[in-house]
């Protein structure tokens, strides 16, 4: 996976891709393991899906988004367009981020695969990303904050930005010592530590 | 956070970034004039003597206001931190050695050295100089930083002129968004110490020794970040089994943690920022032992979800 891509992709996590990194991402993810394994990684973290089901959890670039992003008449807008209007092409990348299909049989079957083996997903031979055959899968929007989610566990989240939030407090310390050291600020990094231990 | 000023700042990254590139040999857009200044500045934080007032801002927090001073006598310094609002803890480092450069540092005295392709720090930030404000009554040099790629913080920086020492910083996230601002109200050069503060806890600063490592190893096995934003260094030697890396591009610095768990852990991440310092944690595991891999640094959460993601163990 380039830098490029892995840029791209990290955009599109953040809603932040522009309509340039969104069709590049499209692009290479049919022959990009690396890009595929990440990108469901990603989503799976994102998502607080349970258990090693993850394993078998298929992104699906789906017909209908697919449509929204090819139906738009790109041809026919100016570059002003483009560079004025983002805010519709955020919201299709969102959307394809946030777009996965859960094969309906997979979710049954538990043969422990480590999905966060490098390279897993592609041995793992599950069919590619954009290729899913939805014949019998259940097509889950886990867009953030919707509720049409069945896996997405809002206890989960919190319990993970609690977890976010205590492991600042424990942590934030150590790292102002490096900070302080490594830079042009001299001690002041330590004015981030709510609580200075001895 | 918003401020006033962010509009102009936004006109002046604007400017930064539609104006005639600079040229520099082998190394086209990199800015020879503010190159000087960071490596001006890396140095003076070092070698000159001061005490002043600094305020930190961020989000809607109550201003934190602190006293610094920092001593340098033959070739040693020794420093201070004061806090004068909160909690009123202090910070020391004493009988640092003047040539004792650490990682972040050597990566901002690079003006030298940027030749034949090589640009070091100009490789991942834009910069450009301008006047700054006037900043404790002093007047400023303004260092222009943004970013090249999405993986750090833009920062507006203003140097003292005679010493360049940096006087206030100001952290611009995504969206020229105001994340944190030091800056200092009071600075003096003379070399009486202050006194009279009634302080609560004292904090003798760590200091790693370069090439050894002091660290506690907290982890069975040893693991890697095999990942991170190019232009980022490890700021210390850790063994491969620590709890902890650090790693800095001179400007940011974001620091690993990772956590061998005794139980299972359902697959997730979550995240918190306070002004321009992200923790992001990750709930995963590797190779059947789950881990909770956290991110804490000033670096936007991409950056750290992208480092998070990385972690492996050392085969």
């Amino acid at each position: 996976m380039s830098e490029q891509l892995r840029e791209s992709l990290s955009a599109l996590m953040d809603d932040e891709a522009n309509e340039l990194e969104l069709q590049r991402l499209l692009k290479q993810v049919n022959e990009d393991s690396e890009l595929r394994s990440t990108w469901v990684r990603y989503n799976a973290a994102r998502s607080a899906m349970s258990g090693q089901e993850v394993s078998h959890m298929q992104l699906d670039i789906s017909s209908r988004v697919r449509e929204a992003i090819d139906g738009s008449p790109g041809e026919a807008r100016s570059l002003r367009d483009r560079l004025f209007r983002p805010v519709a092409s955020f919201a299709v990348a969102a959307s394809v981020a946030a777009t996965v299909v859960i094969g309906g049989q997979q979710l049954t079957q538990i043969n422990g695969k480590d999905i966060y083996a490098p390279g897993a997903i592609a041995a793992g031979g599950v069919s590619p990303v954009g290729m899913v055959n939805s014949l019998g899968a259940t097509t889950v929007q886990a867009s953030y904050g919707a509720e049409a989610v069945p896996m997405l566990q809002p206890a989960a989240r919190t319990a993970y930005k609690e977890l976010a939030r205590q492991r600042m407090q424990m942590y934030i310390q150590e790292h102002a010592e490096h900070a302080a050291l490594n830079s042009p600020h001299g001690l002041i990094p330590f004015a981030r530590v709510p609580e200075i231990r001895e | 956070m918003r401020y006033g000023t962010v509009s102009r700042l936004s006109i002046l990254l604007l400017a930064l970034l539609l104006s005639p590139l600079a040229q520099s040999s082998g190394c086209p857009d990199a800015d020879p004039e503010a190159l000087r200044w960071l490596d001006k500045m890396s140095r003076s934080v070092h070698q000159v003597s001061y005490h002043g007032v600094v305020t930190y801002q961020r989000g809607e927090a109550d201003m934190q206001v602190m006293q610094v001073s920092h001593f340098v006598q033959g070739d040693r310094s020794s420093e201070k931190l004061t806090q004068l609002t909160g909690q009123g803890a202090q910070v020391v480092r004493v009988d640092h050695p003047l040539d004792c450069v650490h990682p972040g540092h050597k990566l901002l005295r690079m003006s030298e050295h940027i030749q034949g392709g090589y640009c070091g720090i100009a490789g991942h930030y834009r910069f450009s100089v301008t006047d700054g404000d006037r900043v404790a009554g002093r007047k400023t040099v303004r260092v222009l930083v943004s970013p090249r790629d999405m993986y750090r913080f833009g920062y507006v920086m203003d140097l003292d002129r005679k010493t360049g020492l940096l006087l206030k910083t100001t952290t611009i996230g995504r969206g020229n968004v105001v994340l944190e601002k030091f800056q200092f109200a009071e600075l003096s050069f003379n070399k009486r110490m202050p006194d009279g503060i009634e302080i609560e806890v004292v904090h003798e600063a760590e200091h790693p020794v370069p090439g050894v490592s002091t660290e506690p190893t907290r982890l069975a096995n040893g693991w890697r970040v095999r990942w991170v934003p190019s232009g980022f260094l490890a700021t210390d030697t850790q063994p491969a089994n620590a709890g902890r890396r650090t790693f800095t591009d001179g400007l940011a610095v974001f620091s690993v943690f990772v956590e061998e768990l005794d139980r299972e852990i359902r697959p997730g991440e979550g995240m918190v920022r306070e002004g321009s310092t992200t923790s992001y944690s990750r709930g995963l595991s590797i190779s059947g032992t789950p881990l909770l891999v956290t991110v804490v640094g000033e670096v936007p959460v991409n950056t750290a979800r992208m480092v998070a993601d990385s972690v492996d163990w050392v085969r």
